[in-house]
Formats: structure tokens, C-alpha cells, sequence
């Protein structure tokens, strides 16, 4: 059974009263410790794929197992549990909260979990060090650089160790010398800390320095 | 996506026949009506079937209202009775028919790509109506009305709970205690079944909530209206629910009490609801506040010590004043500052954009301005309620101190006239528990003349030992023992002394002595008194009221004559008039005119002479607790074994006057709370305004693991920070206020008035009522937009810019 398996998902947004279907009968595995990217046009509905994958979205039917667990079949509470504990999210904008400092934001998902509020804090400020932020560690996000700011999002997609990360064009804003550290980070983490990351790019570099390449088309996806 | 959506058939023909059958149901139920002559009882009926959608369910609803016509028409024939069946029968298959016509089918679509394949599991979860949670929200709120009721009729009642109550005595509790415990304990019941409804349904279910308190919790108020209305209702019921048509008659209108209660509990309802949904709405109970408060608390930033002293300055110095300072102030900076600018800008335009910058960024956002206006809105209607309703307390206060500093707690009577030896009576009253004192008392109404003027006024004769612990009559005396100069009229004092205050009795005594021709000079009262004319007896005292002393311009010392047109008997040429010298013995001020103008003092033996009378008219109570004085009576009543006895207590007495004083507060309250309602409408603004502000926010709080319950948290929690804030500062400024006019004082013109000035009671309860009414209403207030919040979608939020 693989890691995460995904079994004819569909996925239909509305358009001006017409439907659309972006995901059509999808079925995907991805193993554990997998570095996976993918790419597609723009508005094929790689975002989409995440948000499915990542339970943000409902899609109008399908499975998706975790670790053999159904995901699908969860209550509000249990996916975002599911949510906080397995995954971490990155957007291509870095969507830090604006009223909390950098720290504040980094240690905002172990608050969540409920988590000793000294102790959250504590590894959120050891984490910015490791990302060589301690000093921008009580800035407001208004006050950081773009990838000061992506830098910080990713400290906060990891801060709970999760199983699963997903990136939506996490360079997508940043000019390519920035991105590149980005894309370094990634795959690091992948590297050192085992996390299994499904990485959404139009960056063809990053997306052919991946192990594994998938292609969204026409609500499919392929192997690229 | 699946074919769910169905089209609707109208088949024309049974349309028609059902239409027709319905029609002609309805001429008969008109007709078989107007045989019974029962169009009037018939429309309460019909308008309360507005309550119902649906013909059926009004016809349902006419059938309920049947016996209560038959109840109400003056004939029981049995054919309009046929008559009425025959038409609703008919009015309701009419209707059957009808429905037949209409059909739904699916509509037909070319198949899905996704047919067959499982559905989501939250898709799955949701679910239309649920008839579990209509009974448990239906149910609680029809138990949480028969909990008050039966509660509020047990507890004051007296019926024996537990062995252990009936060793200590019977259970039971005045009727507003016991009406309060009722109360909170009904409210206990709403708030549960509400609680338990959402937590189950796992959601608000506001369909079922608004049917279930339409058909299950109308009922009952509307059957308590209508038993005023009705008498035959009234006959049949009124007895066993006396407890609480009493508690709400103290309203003056009983009506509105219900309907009070009846709103209070579909509050606590819809609060238990929230309750439920927010504590176990996604799937799990999770009372915990951690982050929640941490992300409301910076969202708004309400507790800032200097934004609550501005705001608290604002509402202590009158709320337009210091707006319009600080409006003037602002302008005059803002000139000057732009004036600056615009100098800088004619040198160096970077510096001028760089001051332009730093002057927007002090504007503050527009969010930020609601927030303030909420937190003042809150708080003007706290300090509102609170300040009028300790003034209306005061005055209450005042009314009830002068009323009851005259008149007993209660009165016992007999239906003989007079209770004779008093006694023995007197000494079985005392052994009443809940009884402070008792005193007998004679009263008559009679004509009080002096040189000068006459009036008319009310005597009361009265047992100098025992009156003053019934009445506050020594409260404003002069001279200050002047009562018991009632039992020794040789040291009443002389006129001309009674200003010197401390003058020493025997003296004044003996200068009484010294003066007996007074007696036999009387310019009045031709005849001698009736006993030992001869004798130096001194004149009785007699205390008036100090309105009646200066109408008769007496002062201590002078003399009065009593003169009854009645107390002399029965003569030839028909009632003989007597009339009795007195001394002035004191002058007492209570406050009230009425009492300062008519009541006039004298000793029980006197009044016994000068009326004839062997014993006592009445016995004056005192009772430990003023606002039990009933069901003390009636104990007092009970030991008497009833009948030639019967009790008076001084709410029936002025029944009509502290009605209406309740009333007025109440629709004070109820006035004083739109500026509430306002104050929540500009918090639902506000916290819509925030949800609208941080979708994104939302958005990306979901994706980090925060359920919807914990949205829903953290905007309950933003409403209720401007609640508690609001409250606060309503409090404190409230209570400043009421210190203010306490200290210093509100003149008002005594001739009006009777009291020099405003008066102020603060009463704990009702304040702190204002208080959590304040935080209630900011909690209803942002349940909506909360509810918006927690169902933002997290993936329109997390759209790339």
C-alpha cells in the first residue's frame, strides 16, 4: 500500500453557471520519501490537485487513503487534525499572518495542536536559526523580504514535522537567484528529514532536478 | 455532479377537484361558524395559524382550536358541530388532493462521468432536516417552560421534596425567589437541550430550532395569555398556576411577564445551541481557548489601556463634548502638519512625501474605527441602563421607605370590627414565624381644629411601647421622644420649647402642671371632658404631621380639638358629634404629603374613649423580610385559624402603585435596550467587516490545521471582546455616574418632587444584569458573521495574488 493513494478523484469548479471539470477519475500513488513535481498550463488545476490532495477542497467524489487511513471520510475536526499534523502547506505567495511577528507565525501550528506555548515558541526560534532568521525572528511579515517572507513559510510548513509537503509554486514570485535557495531548502528537507513533498512549478530547472515528474492535462495526470 | 436536481409536474385535474373540495370545506367551516356565532374565538385561531406554513397544518391547527371554541360559543347543539367536522374533513382532502397533483421527478441528463463513484464524506454529512433535533430543541424549550411553571408552583407552594426538608420544615420560598430558581433552572433545561441538539446534529439547524419553538414553545405563553382573557380557561386553571399568574401580576401586566420568560428561554435556547455547535460542531467537543484568543485578541486589540481610558473619558464627560474637542483639535493638527508639508514640499519633496507617509499611517483603518464605535455603542447602552435604572430604583426605594416607614408590613382585620381583647390575638401573631412585631392600632377619619384653621385627617390610635417597632413613625420626630410623651402627657412640652431641643423634661413638666386652667378655658370644646373635670389631668398628646401642623399653624405645645361627627351615638335628632382637647405633642415628617397632611397620633387608650371601642381595629405587622410579607400573612392567617380574621399586606394595599413602578422600569429597560440592539447591529458590522478583512487569514489558518469550530471561536471571541470591553466601560462609567449624582447631587423642586434631590439605589442584580445583557447581545451580535467566517472556503482565500 503506498503512502498517499489517490482513487478516481473528480473535481469540478463552476464558471459563470457552466461546469468545469478539472480532475477527471485522477488515481495517483506516491511512496514515501518521494520528491515529486508537476507541472501543466495554467489553469489546468495543478492548484486544485493540491488542495484535493492537501483536504482543503472537497472533491464531488473519489478516495484518497493515507497510510492506509481514508482521508475522504473524516469529519471537519479530524481533517484539519489530519491537516495540522501531516502536512505542510507552501503558496507561491508566502500568506504569512500580517498582525503576528515571524515567530509568532512559525510557531502558530504547534499553537493549533495545542501544544506548551513556551516549548512552541522555543522550536519555532530554533528552527528560524537553522534557516539563518534568528534575527528577523520578531518582525512582522510587512517588515521581511519576499524570500525572507518564503523562508519563513516554509519554517512554518515544517515546524511540525510533517509527512507531507505541498508547494504551489513556491518560487513563483521570487526572482531565480532567491528561488534557487528555495528549491535548495526543498529539496534538503526532502534529503535530511525524509518528508515526502509534492511540489507544483512552472520552473522546468526545479522541476526536472525532481526524481519523479507528473504532467496535469485535460483533468488527467501523466508521467512526464 | 450527481442529478439531484428534480423537476416539478402539476397535473391540472386533481388540482382542480382538490381546490374545489377545499373551497367548499371552507364555506362550511364559515357557515357551521357563523351558526355558532364563533367568528371571534375562530380568528384567534387563524391568526395564530399565521405561525403555520402550509393549509394543512392550519387545518391541523383549527382541529387543535375546536374544544377551545366549543369552549368559548355560547351553544353546545351538536349539528353545527357535524357541520364543522364535515368542513374540515372536507378543507383537508381538498388539500390531499391538491398535494396529489403536484409531483416531482428527477430531471433527465446525459450520466455523469462520476457516476457510481463514492461521494465525499463531508457531502455525505450533510443533511437537510432532521426530526431528532426539531424534538430535542422543540422538547427543551417546552420542558424549560414546564420546568418554570411546575418549579415556581412546587417551590412556593410548599410541597415537601426530601424527608430531610419536611424535619426542617416545608421547602418552600418566597414567590420572587422561588421564581428566580425556577427560572435559572428552566433556563438550565433550554440551555442543555439546545447545547445537546447542535452538539448531536453538528450543526445550528436554525429550520428545525424556529419549528420546533413555533409548534412546541408557543403553546404554552399563548395559553397563559389567553387565560386572562378567557374566563372559562381562568376558572378551570387559574387555582392550580395561582403562583405564577401572582409572580407575573406583580407586573401590573401579567402578559408581558410571560412573554418575557418566554423570550428569555428561547435565548438561553439559541445560546445553548451556539454553545453546542461551536463546542462540538467539527466532529469533537473541544472547549479550549488557546490560540483562539491569541489570534482574536490581535485581530482587534480592544484591551489597550489607553483606547479604554479615551473611551472611558469620552463617556464620562458627556460623549459630545469631548468628540468634539478631540474633533477640533484633530483638524487644527492636521493643518498645521499639512501646512508643514506643503512648506517642505517647496524644498524637498522626498522629505514632504516621506511626513505625508508618516501622517496616513496615523490614520486609523476603518475596521479600527468600528471597533471603536462598537466599543463606545456597547458601552453608552450599559452606562444608560444602569444610570436610569438606579435613579427609577431610587425612587422606588424612596416611595417604598416612606410608605412602609408609616404603614405596617401588614395588617390583620376582623370582619367584626373590632378584635376584642387584642390581647391574646397580639401574642398569637408574635409567635408566627417571619413576624418582627406587632402592634394594635385604632383608626378612624376625623376633623382636627385649631384656633385658626380646621382639616380634615385620619387618627390612629396607636400603643406607644410597641408602635415604633412596626413603624419608622420616630424616624423625623420633634420633639425626638414626642411618642412616648403620648403615655405621659405631663411632660409634653410647652410651646416655645420644642425648638430649644434638649429641654429638660420635668421642668417642662411641671410648667404643664402649673397650667390647668387651660383645661377649662377651652375656646372650642364647650363641654368639660368626660371625666374628673375637675381634676389637674393634663390634656393627651397628640402628634401630627407636619403638613397639618403648618395648615393648622400649630406647633408643639398648642392645642388641637378632634372632633368626630360620628363617636358620640345616635341622638334624637340623629348622630351625635364628640370632640376631645389634645396637646400637640409632636410634629413628624415621613416625606410624603399625603401622610404629612392627613395622620394624626394618639394614645390607643385615648382612642378607645373617644371611640367606644373596648379593644383594637387591626394589629400592625412586621415582617423580617419585606418582600415576603404575603406568605407571612398568611401563616399570620393560619395560626388566627382564618375567619372573623383576614390580612392585609402592603402589597395589596398599594398593589396598584408598585405595579405600575415596575412597569415603568420594566419598559424603561426594555427602551434603554434598543440602544443594545443598535450597538449590536454595529457589531455585527465590525466583526463582518474583520471576516471580510481576513479571508486570506481564514484561509490560511484552515490550511495550518484550525477547524471551522475554531474560527467560529475566534470571531465569537472578537464579538466578545468588544462585549466585555463595552460592558466594562458602561459599568465604570455607569457607577461614576451614579456616584456623581449621589455626591453631588441633582436638585429637584421640592414642591414636585418631595425630595430635594434625584435619588439613586444601586441594586447589584439589575446592574450586573446590564452588564451581561451588554456581553449577551455582542455574543448573539457576532454568531452570523462568525458563522461566515467559519465557512469561508480555504481555497478562495489561498487564490495567488
Amino acid at each position: 500500500m503506498a503512502f498517499v493513494e489517490l482513487r478516481n478523484v473528480f473535481k469540478s469548479y463552476f464558471l459563470h453557471g457552466k461546469r468545469i471539470d478539472v480532475l477527471r477519475d485522477v488515481s495517483l500513488d506516491v511512496e514515501e520519501g518521494e520528491l515529486v513535481s508537476l507541472v501543466g498550463a495554467s489553469g489546468a488545476g495543478k492548484s486544485t490537485f493540491l488542495h484535493v490532495v492537501g483536504t482543503l477542497d472537497a472533491p464531488a467524489a473519489g478516495h484518497m487513503t493515507f497510510r492506509g487511513r481514508s482521508v475522504f471520510d473524516m469529519n471537519d475536526a479530524e481533517l484539519a487534525e489530519f491537516r495540522n499534523r501531516t502536512i505542510g502547506f507552501v503558496f507561491q505567495s508566502h500568506f504569512l499572518l500580517p498582525e503576528f511577528t515571524a515567530l509568532e507565525n512559525v510557531a502558530m501550528p504547534a499553537l493549533v495542536r495545542r501544544e506548551d506555548r513556551a516549548q512552541a515558541f522555543r522550536d519555532a526560534r530554533a528552527l528560524l536559526e537553522r534557516m539563518g532568521l534568528a534575527h528577523r525572528a520578531d518582525h512582522r511579515p510587512g517588515e521581511l523580504s519576499g524570500g525572507e517572507s518564503q523562508r519563513v513559510a516554509l519554517a512554518r510548513a515544517l515546524v511540525l514535522r510533517p509527512a507531507l509537503l505541498l508547494a504551489d509554486e513556491p518560487t513563483g514570485n521570487l526572482d531565480p537567484a532567491t528561488g534557487e535557495g528555495i528549491h535548495q531548502l526543498l529539496r534538503e528537507v526532502n534529503r535530511e528529514l525524509g518528508v515526502t513533498a509534492i511540489v507544483v512549478t512552472h520552473n522546468e530547472s526545479l522541476a526536472r532536478s525532481m526524481p519523479r515528474r507528473l504532467r496535469l492535462e485535460a483533468g488527467h495526470v501523466f508521467p512526464a | 455532479m450527481r442529478s439531484a436536481e428534480r423537476q416539478t409536474d402539476y397535473r391540472l385535474g386533481p388540482l382542480w377537484v382538490g381546490g374545489t373540495l377545499a373551497g367548499v370545506g371552507a364555506l362550511l367551516l364559515g357557515w357551521a361558524l357563523t351558526v355558532l356565532g364563533a367568528w371571534g374565538p375562530a380568528s384567534v385561531g387563524l391568526a395564530l395559524s399565521a405561525f403555520g406554513f402550509g393549509p394543512l397544518l392550519q387545518a391541523l391547527q383549527g382541529l387543535g382550536l375546536l374544544p377551545l371554541v366549543r369552549a368559548m360559543g355560547e351553544t353546545t347543539a351538536a349539528s353545527p358541530g357535524a357541520l364543522l367536522w364535515a368542513g374540515a374533513g372536507l378543507w383537508l382532502l381538498g388539500w390531499g388532493v391538491v398535494a396529489a397533483g403536484i409531483r416531482h421527478r428527477p430531471r433527465e441528463e446525459a450520466p455523469s462521468p462520476a457516476q457510481g463513484a463514492p461521494l465525499h464524506g463531508r457531502l455525505q454529512a450533510e443533511r437537510d432536516f432532521s426530526w431528532a433535533t426539531l424534538l430535542t430543541y422543540g422538547g427543551g424549550i417546552l420542558a424549560a417552560e414546564l420546568t418554570v411553571v411546575l418549579l415556581q408552583t412546587a417551590l412556593s407552594a410548599g410541597v415537601r421534596l426530601t424527608e430531610a426538608a419536611e424535619r426542617s420544615g416545608p421547602f418552600s420560598l418566597p414567590p420572587a425567589g422561588a421564581f428566580l430558581v425556577a427560572l435559572l433552572a428552566g433556563m438550565g433545561v433550554a440551555f442543555l437541550a439546545g447545547a445537546l441538539g447542535a452538539a448531536r446534529a453538528r450543526r445550528l439547524a436554525a429550520p428545525e430550532a424556529t419549528l420546533g419553538i413555533l409548534y412546541l414553545g408557543l403553546p404554552l405563553p399563548i395559553f397563559f395569555t389567553l387565560l386572562h382573557a378567557i374566563p372559562s380557561l381562568s376558572i378551570t386553571f387559574g387555582p392550580r398556576l395561582r403562583e405564577v399568574t401572582y409572580v407575573a401580576g406583580l407586573l401590573g401586566r401579567p402578559e408581558l411577564g410571560y412573554w418575557l420568560v418566554f423570550t428569555g428561554l428561547v435565548l438561553t435556547l439559541v445560546l445553548g445551541i451556539t454553545v453546542g455547535f461551536v463546542l462540538a460542531g467539527s466532529g469533537r467537543v473541544d472547549a479550549r481557548m488557546g490560540y483562539e484568543l491569541f489570534v482574536a485578541r490581535r485581530h482587534l486589540e480592544v484591551f489597550r489601556p489607553r483606547f479604554l481610558l479615551k473611551l472611558l473619558g469620552v463617556l464620562l464627560l458627556g460623549i459630545l463634548p469631548p468628540i468634539v474637542l478631540f474633533a477640533v483639535v484633530r483638524a487644527a493638527q492636521a493643518a498645521v502638519e499639512r501646512t508643514r508639508i506643503r512648506m517642505l514640499g517647496l524644498q524637498d519633496p522626498l522629505k514632504a512625501a516621506e511626513a505625508l507617509h508618516r501622517l496616513k499611517a496615523k490614520e486609523q483603518s476603518p475596521t479600527q474605527t468600528m471597533t471603536t464605535l462598537s466599543v463606545g455603542g456597547v458601552g453608552v447602552g450599559v452606562m444608560a441602563l444602569i444610570i436610569v435604572m438606579s435613579v427609577m430604583s431610587g425612587f422606588e426605594g424612596d416611595l417604598q421607605d416612606k410608605i412602609l416607614g408609616i404603614n405596617a408590613h401588614a395588617v390583620v382585620y376582623s370582619y367584626e370590627g373590632e378584635i376584642e381583647p387584642y390581647e391574646g390575638v397580639l401574642g398569637d401573631i408574635r409567635k408566627v414565624p417571619g413576624v418582627a412585631a406587632a402592634t394594635p392600632f385604632i383608626m378612624n377619619e376625623v376633623m382636627v381644629a385649631s384656633e385658626g384653621n380646621v382639616s380634615g385627617a385620619i387618627i390612629k390610635g396607636v400603643d406607644p411601647a410597641t408602635v415604633t417597632t412596626v413603624t419608622s413613625l420616630d424616624r423625623d420626630i420633634v420633639p425626638r421622644d414626642a411618642i412616648q410623651h403620648l403615655a405621659h402627657p405631663e411632660e409634653i412640652l410647652h410651646r416655645g420649647d420644642a425648638l430649644g431641643g434638649a429641654v429638660a423634661g420635668p421642668e417642662a413638666a411641671g410648667e404643664g402642671h402649673g397650667l390647668p386652667e387651660s383645661l377649662q378655658d377651652d375656646p372650642i370644646i364647650e363641654l368639660p371632658r368626660g371625666e374628673a373635670p375637675g381634676a389637674a389631668a393634663p390634656l393627651p398628646g397628640i402628634l401630627l404631621g407636619s403638613e397639618l401642623a403648618h395648615s393648622l399653624k400649630v406647633v408643639v405645645g398648642d392645642r388641637v380639638s378632634v372632633v368626630s361627627p360620628l363617636a358620640g351615638g345616635l341622638g334624637p335628632q340623629g348622630p351625635i358629634p364628640r370632640s376631645a382637647a389634645f396637646r400637640v405633642a409632636g410634629v413628624f415628617h415621613t416625606g410624603m404629603y399625603e401622610y404629612d397632611s392627613k395622620f394624626v397620633y394618639i394614645l390607643l387608650q385615648e382612642a378607645q374613649r373617644f371611640f367606644n371601642v373596648k379593644g383594637a381595629l387591626g394589629v400592625e405587622l412586621k415582617v423580617d423580610d419585606v418582600d415576603d410579607a404575603r406568605r407571612i400573612s398568611r401563616r399570620v392567617l393560619t395560626a388566627l385559624e382564618g375567619y372573623p380574621y383576614r390580612v392585609k399586606d402592603w402589597g395589596e394595599m398599594n398593589q396598584n402603585l408598585f405595579a405600575a413602578l415596575r412597569l415603568e422600569k420594566l419598559v424603561m429597560a426594555i427602551i434603554l435596550s434598543i440602544i443594545s440592539i443598535v450597538a449590536a447591529g454595529l457589531i455585527v458590522a465590525t466583526v463582518t467587516m474583520l471576516v471580510l478583512e481576513k479571508r486570506k487569514e481564514i484561509s490560511v489558518l484552515k490550511a495550518l490545521g484550525v477547524p471551522d469550530g475554531g474560527i467560529l471561536k475566534i470571531f465569537l471571541a472578537e464579538g466578545l471582546q468588544i462585549g466585555v470591553a463595552g460592558g466594562a466601560l458602561g459599568l465604570g462609567a455607569g457607577l461614576a455616574w451614579c456616584w456623581f449624582i449621589a455626591k453631588v447631587g441633582i436638585k429637584l423642586d421640592p414642591e414636585v418632587y418631595y425630595i430635594p434631590s434625584l435619588p439613586v439605589r444601586i441594586e447589584w442584580g439589575q446592574t450586573a444584569l446590564a452588564v451581561v445583557i451588554a456581553v449577551l447581545v455582542s455574543f448573539f451580535a457576532s454568531i452570523y458573521p462568525a458563522l461566515k467566517a467559519s465557512r469561508v472556503e480555504p481555497v478562495e482565500g489561498l487564490k495567488a495574488e
